[in-house]
């Protein structure tokens, strides 16, 4: 329990809140305890309040003051400023659809966090954050895709809209979904929760991936979360990308072939798989492509099969190969950064916390927590110098 | 009752630091018939310092400097948009509380970190900072050159930033027209 004020300290009255705001208030702060799942007590034990203090302040009976408030925050892992902020619409609609006493998983918990964050870097016009490029989407006269050529058809157009050639690899996918306004992070939520999930914003999107999985899970999970983005469904979290069944999720099962197509264009795979096969024989065809397009080998061995490419034999024999060192030396393989590999932040979205911390609109510490823990003290610039005119701001 | 519009509101730098050189008989005198106040954000930061640093202590014992805590919608708003610009690892409470204070009650805040001071401007708050309250300590002959030299090389030492390097105090005073000669 922290001391909250010093005794022999003199104290000013307290000023007063309309009984509504508090019970708004309250009604936040209870349906968020609710979401990070906790009771009264624990919450009250985190801060240093009676259970029943808690209970008063939730029914507005019992004013809180700002610190109170900010221990309030910190305890049940949300931002102060939540509890005044209407949240994104796609939260609303999500929390309202799911009933005040759910629980938040991992991932919907961290996609909360992560859309508060870049709607708070958004409110500080950041050219940086990029979000301008999210309006492209709309613009694109996007519709859900309901057969696999039209799957594919959207593959096409998301290249497109992303400024690559019809069949080139895509190199950093995050890199690339950022260049239409959608951020994504990754962090290893562990193995027990979703693959990925989708928000959208006010102005573009984010998604977490979960960087539990290998790097071509991740890719293929964050291609199937452009599918989404695309679409503008406004929240979506994937508990199995790639293992939608056609009959039972047909739009998931359609999102699946799109990451697919975009990962693995048809017209280049069909190429380089006849040539490569003709050349180096199966195996060596598909850990060139693999490696070439980023993908896993179930990934290819399915994208084989649906572009009619390879038999059930031979679909069976690449979705069971595994690339070895001998083959990256022998067969001279380009081993690219691992993307999305453990937690990892937007370049767009760290380029403006950067900035920010240049001009010094948030402070250091403030940017280390924005930035995930994915940078150090040390990492961040340094203090400008001041322009000699600047010393007048330290004179009253 | 409110906080007056003329009252100072220090953060917990300043303050820890007059506190340390045994100086807050000086700014008691600075701030003359002006109220000062600090948030219970910077009480809290001086009560967590005073378990390894008594001096600060004597800042939370100083029955003229009154402690300040609001339930007030506008202020709890205000300290959470600070919270957002400046908390992390929790840290930098202390500067929201001073902030919020500057931003409803329109009275001058005394912050030294460059960032928050930043963000006064941003938001239209009066702010001065430890520098310009001992140049006036200087001319009110309550503290010497030496004494303030000595103070400000200590504050170049951590994690302030002046606008003048290790002995440049006196210099920086005198180019600037912070202090004349005869004011040294």
């Amino acid at each position: 329990m922290r001391p909250v004020l010093c005794a022999s300290a003199t104290m000013c009255e307290n000023r007063t809140v309309a009984g509504i705001d508090a019970q708004t208030l309250g009604e936040r702060i209870r349906d968020a305890r609710k979401r990070a799942d906790l009771s009264q007590e624990d919450l009250g034990r985190a801060v240093g309040l009676e259970r029943t203090v808690v209970n008063k302040i939730e029914g507005g009976v019992r004013k809180v003051t700002a610190l109170e408030l900010s221990d309030i925050a910190a305890a049940i892992g949300v931002r102060m400023s939540t509890f005044f902020e209407e949240p994104v619409p796609a939260l609303v609609a999500h929390r309202s659809s799911q009933g005040l006493d759910t629980t938040d998983s991992q991932i919907d918990a961290l996609l909360a966090k992560l859309a508060n964050e870049i709607e708070f870097v958004a409110s500080l016009d950041v050219d940086e954050l990029g979000l301008d490029a999210a309006d492209a989407v709309p613009q694109a006269g996007i519709t859900q895709p309901l057969t696999n050529a039209e799957a594919e058809a959207l593959a096409v157009k998301a290249r497109d809209l992303m400024a690559l050639s019809a069949e080139e690899p895509i190199c950093q996918l995050s890199d690339s979904v950022a260049s239409i306004g959608l951020l994504a992070f990754s962090h290893d939520v562990s193995k027990d929760t979703a693959d990925a999930g989708t928000i959208l914003l006010r102005r573009g999107g984010v998604s977490l991936v979960n960087s539990h999985m290998k790097v071509g899970r991740r890719r293929l999970a964050l291609a199937h979360e452009l599918g989404h983005y695309l679409i503008a469904d406004a929240y979506t979290v994937d508990w199995r990308v790639a293992d939608h069944s056609d009959h039972a999720v047909p739009m998931e099962s359609r999102l699946d072939r799109f990451a697919r197509a975009l990962l693995l264009p048809n017209a280049a795979v069909t190429r380089q798989w006849n040539e490569k096969v003709a050349r180096s024989g199966e195996r060596s065809a598909a850990i060139l492509l693999a490696s070439e397009f980023r993908v896993d080998m179930a990934t290819l061995a399915t994208r084989l099969k649906e572009l009619g490419l390879a038999d059930s034999e031979t679909v069976t024999s690449v979705r069971k190969y595994r690339t070895t060192q001998a083959d990256i030396v022998e067969m001279n393989l380009y081993v690219p950064l691992e993307e999305l590999k453990g937690t990892t932040v937007p370049r767009p979205f760290a380029r403006a916390v950067l900035r920010l911390v240049r001009d010094e609109r948030i402070s250091r510490e403030r940017a280390l927590d924005l930035l995930q823990g994915t940078f150090d003290e040390a990492d961040l610039p340094h203090i400008r110098e001041r322009r000699p005119d600047e010393i007048w701001d330290f004179v009253s | 009752m409110t906080v007056p519009d003329d009252a100072w509101v220090f953060d917990t730098g300043p303050l820890r630091h007059f506190a340390i050189q045994g100086w807050l008989g000086v700014l008691r005198f600075l701030a003359g018939e002006r109220p000062v106040y600090i948030p219970d954000s910077v009480a809290r930061e001086l009560d967590d310092a005073a378990e390894h640093m008594s001096a600060a202590r004597a800042v939370l014992d100083a029955g003229w400097i009154h402690v300040h805590r609001s339930t007030s919608r506008d202020f709890s708003e205000a300290f959470a948009h600070y919270v957002d610009r400046l908390v992390g690892g929790g840290k930098n409470l202390g500067e929201c509380g001073v902030l919020a204070m500057g931003q409803i009650y329109k009275c001058k805040v005394v912050i030294d970190d460059a960032t928050p001071r930043q963000i006064a401007k941003e938001k239209g708050i009066q702010v001065t900072a430890t520098v310009p309250l001992l140049c006036e300590a200087i001319r009110a002959k309550k503290l010497t050159t030496v004494m303030v030299e000595e103070l400000a090389d200590n504050l170049l030492e951590g994690q302030y930033y002046l606008p003048f390097r290790p002995g440049g105090f006196r210099q920086h005073v005198l180019e600037n027209g912070l202090l004349d000669y005869d004011e040294l």
